[in-house]
């Protein structure tokens, strides 16, 4: 095994060293520039550019955990109340439901005569990522003290109770006639996005639906990039590595984890305001704990705290959960003699790949660069007799 | 900052701020059933208004008997916690599987609602003891693969798997009755009243709970203080490496750990499913966050903690149930597991847990 | 600036750059500090010594802002850190270096040097993440700082970028101190700096330690086994055991008081 291993790393560096310098920059345009014209190989309506845009919203809200427990190392079981908030940010601001409001800002002619709070959707966008790192933070404030399962089961509650407040919304009265929510039966007639000069989208021409959510993931994914290596970043890493010598370096505790909520429930809130207008409703059966654990699988899938891991994770898993099974592989079952259909066992199968992704390959697809560094760094013959155990001499320089 | 008015808080929180939070409820509405009285029904058109406290004895007696079941979930939780500090996250899917083995062994048995009085007896022992092996068995199964072969990875590794086995189990289940909850045979006629106390009628169902669940923890308690391997458990929680070094073979003791966990988290799933009269794949997830949160309250790590912890939150869901109006239960229910986490870790009866750093 | 207890002393004034008065610490039932008052003179090398569990580490958390102390006052300059946070603490001028090194392992040498500069960095979220002129340069200057850091403290430079999991014993504990230095503080605290080194290596860092004193005007407290180090470096002494303060004075002195020697060689046997 070690052998194979000891072979791969040779064809890699072989590979590394025969490519020019640039290459991986290459990479990520070529694949920017492949993201920007892939709509045009499909038609605007086709089901695999559903799949591919669901994907891609997923992969937003996977960079959003990832800085949370990738990052931070803050273990949060509780992202579907981003999901949710955001979600329910465009309901709130881009729908008819605040049917006694007429606020309008920038949408289109239709919309600006309907009742209701209409914004923007860029403007809700924002709005859904400062309501979640509010949330964020209200969340994350009690788990501060805690060890990581504790947090786990804390954020966890906090879903839970995100989600009974969903259902129950719809008794819950803001003022004169309507409620927090409309539960189970949902905020449906959401506005689409509309972009002056551009109009408003609709659900024939899945292209522009599909740009929209990719621009929001090269905005993200360039915020995280810029993140993973500053001051921010370092100081993430260093609290998820030892809390302890952390702080004692002059790391503010609080407010480090409170900015890695803050910041990741905004991601996963915007995420939420895109699925929000794309689905066209907002219900409360939407937002299940099972959710929360999807993200968290594209995380660790992808590769815990390594951001294309992140991407990764989340397109795969979204496919797989959006076209493979539904689309591609749901008859099989029936094929070989078993009366189910595969979808019925997506939730088996999607604990069974969490259980082998766990014993098989923990450190995920794309893993963060301390597990590749130790995986491919050679240790220089100088300093190979001098890798050892505390408490026996060192170097002698 | 934030934390500092927190910790201070927390210094004065003590047990006693607990129970008086705990006690906050009952007391308050036993107050406003006595003053403000309660509408206990409907006669000719006009609400029938008690100023008792029959009400608040019914939140207690059906609160303690759903309590009784949470309870046996809970010692699952809390021995497991206890000895490899880990949350099963699919202990409550293996109490699911248990209610879902009993309703099919009922089947086989040939336990229908006609059946005599000795009959049913005899063929639920023999269910109940049949549901607790195979539950039992699985929970054993699940550490051998889940846990054994994480044990030197970070914790959430572990949690990873145990989350991914409970959705696993969930499918079975769903695949096994269905999506919607199912209803069973009321075998033994669970909501009968047998007596009644103060105005409390005592259910069948109420005395079912308890005779399943003060038998199985005195049994345990039992094993734990008295038998050589109960002594290993408890030589492992404390400290697996000394354990180990005094010759106690700690795979098996962590084994048995499950096993026994397993084995009443089988018979809480008979009891419900008796109880209830009906089962659904999803009970599995609820019923173990509720659990948690029942080892949590009473102090993980500890038995004694788990039943009382169990005790005390049915009775809370009782009262919310009744009180708030049930779909907002889970949200009370929760509200207590987030400010115990934040002010009081340790619960009512645990020691000083290790806080982060 | 005076210390107020005693009479104005013949010499030049003794600037104190820490004092600890009557600090004491219990956990539950245990005294693990027991009413101890010193304080640090400054530009000075004071060494903190005793048998193990005499409360040296305790009292290194106390000062760094970990524990807080159950009694007592703790002084940095003129300042009351007696209750501060321990990043507030490091932002006032007092590193660390821990008796188990505690580096980031999933950080490069260079990247563990930086985190030891956070307290000094001003870019924030927004500053993070845009990346202005000034925060560019700030990260340079950071990163160049830390690599002279490293170099100060005799790392080699082909494994600057090595991350500090895979790094050799010997060069974790210059990162350590490197990262601990990158701070700037005026206080520099060493928790058993000399474990696991050979009396070679022993010497090059006791005369580094005069170095730092010297060209970098800190003050320095350790806590040390080595007796050959303790009296080598220090300008005094401080003995613990049991909790409590039982000498103090220059290492001749000290090393002669039979209250220290009972209490090293009546634990020995």
């Amino acid at each position: 095994m070690s052998e194979l291993r000891a072979q791969l790393q040779e064809w890699r560096s072989a590979v590394d060293n025969w490519l020019p310098p640039w290459w991986r920059r290459a990479l990520v345009a070529l694949l920017i520039v492949v993201g920007i014209v892939l709509p045009l190989l499909f038609s605007s309506a086709s089901g695999f550019m559903n799949a591919t845009i669901i994907a891609v919203a997923y992969a937003v809200m996977s960079l959003g955990l990832n800085i949370v427990v990738g990052f931070a190392g803050l273990l949060d079981l509780g992202y579907v109340a981003f999901y949710a908030l955001g979600a329910y940010s465009l309901g709130w601001f881009g729908s008819g439901f605040f049917f006694k409001a007429h606020i309008h800002v920038l949408v289109s002619p239709v919309a600006s005569t309907l009742p209701g709070v209409h914004l923007n959707f860029i403007l809700i966008l924002i709005g859904a990522g400062l309501i979640c790192a509010a949330a964020g933070v209200v969340i994350g404030l009690p788990t501060l003290r805690l060890r990581g399962d504790y947090i786990a089961i804390v954020t966890l509650a906090f879903g839970e109770i995100i989600g009974v407040v969903a259902v129950n919304g719809q008794s819950v009265h803001v003022g004169d006639g309507m409620t927090l929510t409309a539960g189970n039966l949902g905020i449906s007639a959401v506005d689409q996005p509309y972009f002056p000069g551009i109009g408003s989208f609709n659900l024939l021409n899945l292209r522009p639906w599909y740009w929209l959510i990719f621009a929001i993931l090269l905005v993200v994914l360039f915020v995280n990039l810029r993140l993973r290596d500053s001051r921010l970043g370092r100081a993430w890493v260093a609290l998820r590595e030892d809390e302890v010598a952390a702080v004692s370096m002059g790391i503010p505790l609080v407010k480090t984890k409170l900015l890695a909520y803050a910041i990741g429930a905004a991601f996963g809130g915007m995420s939420g305001a895109f699925f929000g207008t794309y689905y066209t409703e907002v219900n409360a059966g939407q937002f299940q704990f099972g959710f929360s654990i999807f993200i968290l699988a594209m995380v660790i899938i992808g590769g815990l705290g390594s951001i294309w891991g992140a991407v990764v994770g989340g397109l795969a898993l979204g496919y797989i959960n959006n076209y493979l099974i539904p689309d591609v592989l749901n008859g099989i079952p029936a094929k070989l003699g078993f009366n189910f259909q595969l979808t019925e066992v997506e939730f088996g199968i999607f604990g069974f790949l969490l259980v082998i992704m766990m014993v098989l390959r923990p450190q995920g697809l794309i893993p963060e660069r301390r597990r590749r560094l130790e995986l491919t760094a050679e240790i220089a013959p100088a300093d190979a007799q001098l890798a050892e155990a505390p408490g026996t001499p060192g170097d002698g320089t | 900052m934030a934390a500092r008015p927190l910790a201070a808080v927390r210094r004065y929180f003590g047990r006693w701020g607990l129970i008086v939070a705990l006690a906050a409820l009952p007391i308050y509405y036993g107050i406003s059933d006595l003053t403000n009285g309660y509408q206990a029904g409907f006669v000719a058109g006009h609400a029938v208004i008690h100023h008792d406290l029959s009400k608040l004895g019914f939140n207690f007696a059906e609160g303690l008997s759903n309590g009784a079941i949470w309870a046996l979930i809970a010692i699952g939780y809390t021995l497991v916690y206890g000895i490899i500090e880990l949350i099963n996250f699919a202990h409550g899917d293996v109490f699911m599987i248990g209610s879902f083995t009993a309703v099919g062994l009922w089947g086989t048995l040939g336990l229908g609602l006609t059946t005599g009085a000795l009959g049913l007896i005899g063929g639920l022992i023999v269910a109940l003891i049949i549901t607790m092996i195979v539950t039992g068995s699985l929970n054993v199964l699940i550490e051998r693969v889940a846990y054994r072969p994480l044990r030197g990875a970070p914790k959430l590794a572990s949690l990873i798997t145990a989350v991914g086995f409970s959705f696993i189990l969930q499918n079975v289940g769903l695949l096994w009755r269905g999506g919607s909850p199912q209803s069973v045979n009321d075998l033994i006629r669970a909501q009968q009243p047998v007596f009644t106390i103060a105005g409390v009628p005592i259910l069948r169902g109420y005395i079912l709970a308890f005779a399943v669940m003060i038998p199985l923890v005195f049994g345990l308690t039992w094993f734990i203080n008295a038998t050589r391997a109960g002594r290993a458990m408890r030589a492992t929680a404390q400290d697996p490496e000394a354990a180990r070094l005094m010759g106690i073979n700690v795979n098996a003791t962590i084994s048995l750990t499950f096993l026994l966990g397993g084995m009443l988290a089988g018979a809480a799933g008979l009891v419900y499913a008796l109880y209830e009269t009906n089962v659904w794949y999803f009970q599995g997830f609820k019923a173990g966050l509720i659990a948690f949160t029942a080892a949590v309250m009473g102090g993980i790590g500890n038995v004694r903690g788990a039943v009382l912890g169990g005790l005390i939150i049915g009775v809370i869901q009782s009262l919310s149930d009744s009180r708030l109006g049930p779909q907002w239960t889970e949200a009370v229910v929760f509200g207590y597991l987030i400010a115990i986490m934040v002010l009081r870790p340790r619960g009512l009866l645990g020691e000083e847990t290790r806080e982060a750093g | 600036m005076n210390p107020t207890e005693t009479p104005a002393p013949p010499a030049p004034p003794v600037v104190s750059v820490l004092r600890a008065e009557h600090v004491t610490k219990t956990f539950g039932g245990l005294v693990a500090v027991n009413d101890i008052s010193f304080d640090i003179p400054q530009h000075s090398i004071v060494s903190l010594i005793g048998p193990n569990g005499a409360g040296k580490t305790t009292l290194f958390n106390m000062l760094t802002g970990l524990y807080r102390p159950t009694e007592g006052r703790i002084l940095l300059g003129e300042r009351d850190i007696t209750r501060a946070r321990p990043d507030v603490i490091t932002k006032h001028g007092v590193a660390r270096t821990f008796q188990n090194i505690r580096l980031f392992g999933a950080m490069t040498a260079v990247e563990n040097v930086m985190v030891g500069h956070h307290a000094r960095m001003r870019a924030g979220l927004f500053g993070s993440i845009f990346r202005p002129p000034w925060v560019r340069r700030e990260e340079r200057e950071t990163r160049e700082h830390a690599r002279e850091l490293l170099a100060y403290v005799g790392l080699r430079e082909p494994v600057f970028d090595r991350l500090a999991a895979q790094l050799p014993y010997g060069d974790q504990r210059r990162v350590e101190i490197a990262r601990a230095l990158a701070s700037q503080p005026r206080l520099l605290l060493l928790d058993e700096p000399t474990a696991g080194m050979n009396p070679h290596e022993s010497q090059a860092l006791t005369e580094f330690m005069q170095t730092l004193r010297d060209e970098l005007k800190l003050t320095i407290l350790l806590i040390e086994h080595d007796m050959k180090v303790v009296m080598g470096v220090s300008e005094r002494v401080t003995v613990l055991d049991y909790g409590k303060k039982i000498a103090e004075g220059e290492p001749a002195v000290v090393r002669a008081d039979p209250g220290v020697i009972e209490a090293y060689l009546g634990r020995q046997e």
